[in-house]
């Protein structure tokens, strides 16, 4: 386990590193934003001197080192549009994407496990032929028009649940909803199939035979074996989840991260660009490790060295 | 208890909680929510140039001056009275005992620390508008000149526009402008009280506001991105007002009890721009060797004559056709020449458009080949307007080739990237102040390298006559170079269409499209 952290540990600094260089050469691969952020009645000398003042003017290597050597420190710029330290505007956003990607996760998790089993101890029945439709549902359904349909039904016309924002409880179930419905559906395939290939393993029928109850062979023996690739896509939707946030976070209002990046991208505000950036690089880096880390304790054959 | 009795009083505890909600309702406290598409950014308003940032502290800081919400004139905010001593000064007097909301006095000393703020810092997008003061004097604590650098026939629109906010001195001394970005203090009738950036900002009734209190005690901006999500929104009671009902939704918003819908200018006219040189932005790495058909004065006017207006103003759906580049209100604008509907029917002149053509040496419909650049959506069916637009181009002859592109990524390579071809499609603002700015010599040398003399004295005597009806006489004489040397093609004026909530609100819109919400009021 300890051999696991400190590799994790030394690939999280070298992707970072990496990410940090893309990231930084991206953003401004079509120019600084100056250009963009000018008002009309700017004109060539008068966008210069700003582009002088903000450090755009000098070569892009040396502009590279200067935000690197900071961002060592935590400080990745002032953001050009609010006048404020870039990771303090992503920060506030952070916690709410974090909680509305776990509470979907949650969620997910909740209607996939059962659903997944389910369908898989009874095969071709009813339950499996909903599971099937639910999944091909939510995989077809864009999370952009099921999070428009919600408001429609749930805000507009029984008005039970707030439209947008996160200003109450009531604000999260819509979003989370929408959020959960794609993840529940890929997971519970993932658990159906899983299931079914571990239900055909001697070792339950030696459960069944030794005369243990459905449940227990199910539970103990049965989904442990199954959860390495549920796991696995568990922690791929997790990434997901964090990236899908940023359409179900335009659609809600959500104050989150996802929102930010959108708005910066289109002002050009490339400070809070590169710093949102580094914290998805981030998440999904300490995503993968928990996932790595779960991997020993749910199956102790697994070592790392 | 026996259940008889329990309902028994269960029932009275809710008879007594109804007839308790008058007198609650009483007390309630009157919110306004203002959905709005965002982004907003900082609170220190002077440092950005976003005109949603504006409308926004618009509540929080008094200015000098602002202008009236009809379009007419001004009105006096910390300034009392104010005077045009001669052609180059003029003089505000304060109002007596005016503070900021946390009691820091506003006086003389402080109006100068704001002007001298604005004029002398590059870094912020506002500098440039305010580069036509020469000098700040304080005459005592309650009087303030201020010297232009020359006659200035607009000043009372400059002196009013964004950057005009009055911010407190010593509280910026003592917390600094990014401290500043997060608590910010003004004089106007809104404190700011809470807020998550470019998400939601809650304004309260500030009680020690010169004119007293505003009627509504709260106004919440809400940044909600989406169109769709504003108008399901509104629907569900949970705003009062969106700025922009999208066009399919109008019906709908019309049908609904409660809600009305309102147009208005929008303060924006959409343009076409054409090239009239080779030298300038990105172009010319981009497409070396490249001879815009535009260069030659009788093709760009051909353009101009090719164009239906009405239809094009009817394609955006909410717009007027003009041919002028000031919007129809100001006397400027010359309304009765340039936006009379039969005077830009009459405009529109194919035949003229292919005889202009002919002279060009394009004849029997052999016209030059156009690129046409323009934005899926920015204001209102940009895309669609491109379209129809090169099909009325193609009627007369011209081969258009038409490169239509995402909104950010117009503005990235083509707008401010300087890689337009031809002609660009394009929506700005229209105050009479800014236009001859823009055609005067130092400002088309510098930007495109070209310039025309005449057009320049003009654009340079509107800029310094005083006098208005001399003025006016300049602006005839101006027009007609616009019209006819046709480097900027006018389309029309766009309007806002804004559904809000009419069952609780009494809203009228102002003139100059900005949403501000001091003289809103609850309906009795």
């Amino acid at each position: 386990m300890y051999g696991l952290f400190v590799n994790r540990m030394i690939q999280m600094v070298i992707t970072l590193f990496i990410v940090s260089m893309i990231v930084f050469f991206m953003v401004r691969l079509k120019g600084d934003p100056i250009s963009v952020m000018a008002p009309p009645t700017f004109n060539t000398e008068q966008i210069a001197r700003l582009r002088e003042a903000w450090g755009f003017d000098k070569p892009l290597l040396e502009q590279y080192t200067i935000f690197i050597t900071k961002a060592i420190t935590g400080d990745f710029g002032q953001s050009i549009q609010a006048r404020r330290p870039a990771m303090e505007l992503v920060m506030e956003r952070l916690g709410n994407t974090y909680l509305l990607a776990s509470c979907a996760a949650l969620l997910g998790l909740v209607l996939a496990l059962p659903l997944g089993v389910m369908s898989a101890v009874r095969r071709n029945s009813l339950i499996d032929v909903v599971s099937s439709a639910f999944a091909a549902l939510g995989n077809a359904m864009p999370n952009f028009w099921l999070g428009l349909m919600l408001i429609i039904v749930f805000s507009v016309n029984l008005r039970i649940l707030p439209a947008f924002g996160a200003l109450e409880p009531a604000a999260f179930i819509m979003p989370s909803i929408t959020l959960a419905v794609g993840t529940a559906a890929r997971l519970s395939r993932v658990t159906r199939s899983a299931m079914l290939e571990v239900m055909n393993q001697d070792y339950i029928r030696t459960a069944y035979s030794k005369g243990l109850s459905n449940r227990f062979v199910l539970i103990k023996h049965a989904l442990r074996n199954a959860l390495i690739p549920i796991v696995t896509v568990f922690g791929l939707q997790l990434g997901w989840l964090l990236g899908g946030s940023v359409v179900v976070e335009s659609v809600f209002s959500w104050p989150g991260l996802g929102r930010l990046m959108i708005e910066s991208i289109n002002v050009r505000d490339i400070t809070v660009v590169q710093a949102g950036l580094f914290w998805f690089a981030l998440s999904f880096i300490l995503i993968n490790f928990i996932v790595d880390a779960l991997y020993v304790y749910l199956d102790p054959r697994i070592h790392y060295r | 208890m026996n259940r008889k009795r329990f309902t028994t009083l269960l029932v009275l505890v809710f008879a007594v909680f109804l007839s308790l909600q008058p007198l609650a309702a009483q007390d309630e406290v009157t919110e306004f929510v203002f959905a709005h598409s965002g982004p907003i950014r900082t609170m220190d308003a002077p440092v950005t140039w976003f005109g949603s940032t504006h409308w926004l502290t618009n509540g929080l800081y008094d200015c000098l001056i602002w202008r009236a919400a009809d379009g007419n004139g001004y009105v006096g905010q910390a300034a009392e009275s104010w005077e045009n001593v001669d052609d180059v000064t003029w003089r505000f007097k304060l109002r007596e005992g005016l503070t900021f909301q946390n009691g820091e006095v506003l006086d003389a000393e402080a109006v100068k620390w704001n002007l001298d703020r604005v004029r002398s810092r590059e870094d912020f997008l506002v500098y440039p508008q305010w580069q036509f003061i020469q000098d700040v004097v304080i005459v005592d604590p309650l009087t303030i000149e201020i010297v232009t650098v020359n006659p200035h026939p607009y000043f009372e629109y400059d002196v009013s526009y964004n950057g005009c906010q009055l911010l407190p001195p010593d509280y910026m001394a003592e917390v600094g402008e990014e401290e500043f970005a997060r608590r910010p203090i003004g004089s106007g009738p809104f404190k700011l009280v809470e807020f998550t950036e470019s998400d939601r900002y809650v304004f309260e009734a500030w009680d020690g506001y010169w004119a007293g209190p505003p009627a509504v005690d709260r106004v919440i901006y809400q940044v909600i991105p989406e169109q769709s999500a504003q108008v399901a929104a509104l629907l569900a009671g949970q705003v009062d007002m969106i700025p922009a009902v999208p066009r399919p939704d109008r019906g709908l918003l019309e049908g609904s009890e409660g809600i009305s819908v309102v147009e208005e200018t929008s303060n924006r006219i959409t343009s076409f721009y054409l090239r009239v040189e080779t030298e300038t932005g990105a172009m010319n790495e981009t497409y070396p060797d490249f001879q815009p058909a535009t260069l030659n004065d009788n093709v760009r006017l051909a353009i101009s004559h090719a164009l239906d207006r009405e239809l094009l103003a009817d394609v955006q759906g909410s717009a007027q056709p003009r041919l002028s580049r000031v919007c129809s209100y100001y006397p400027e604008g010359f309304a009765e020449q340039y936006a009379d509907p039969e005077a830009v029917a009459a405009w529109y002149n194919p035949d003229l458009s292919r005889s202009l053509l002919a002279e060009a040496g394009f004849a029997d419909g052999a016209g030059p080949t156009i690129y046409l650049d323009a934005p899926t959506f920015q204001f209102g069916n940009e895309k669609e307007v491109a379209e129809v637009a090169a099909a009325m181009l193609e009627e007369v002859g011209f081969n258009v080739e038409l490169n239509i592109l995402d909104a950010s990524a117009y503005s990235e390579q083509i707008t401010s990237g300087g890689n337009n071809r031809d002609m660009m499609l394009t929506t700005l603002g229209c105050s009479p102040s800014l236009v001859p700015t823009f055609y005067t010599c130092e400002w088309t040398q510098a930007n495109y390298n070209v310039c025309v003399p005449e057009w320049d004295a003009l654009g340079k005597q509107i800029l310094t006559t005083v006098n208005p009806e001399a003025r006016l006489d300049l602006w005839g004489q101006w027009w007609e170079t616009y019209v006819n040397y046709a480097q900027t093609i006018t389309l029309y004026e766009i309007n806002s269409v804004i559904a809000y909530n009419s069952a609780e609100f009494d809203f009228t819109p102002r003139k100059d499209g900005w949403f501000t919400f001091r003289d809103l009021k609850p309906r009795q």
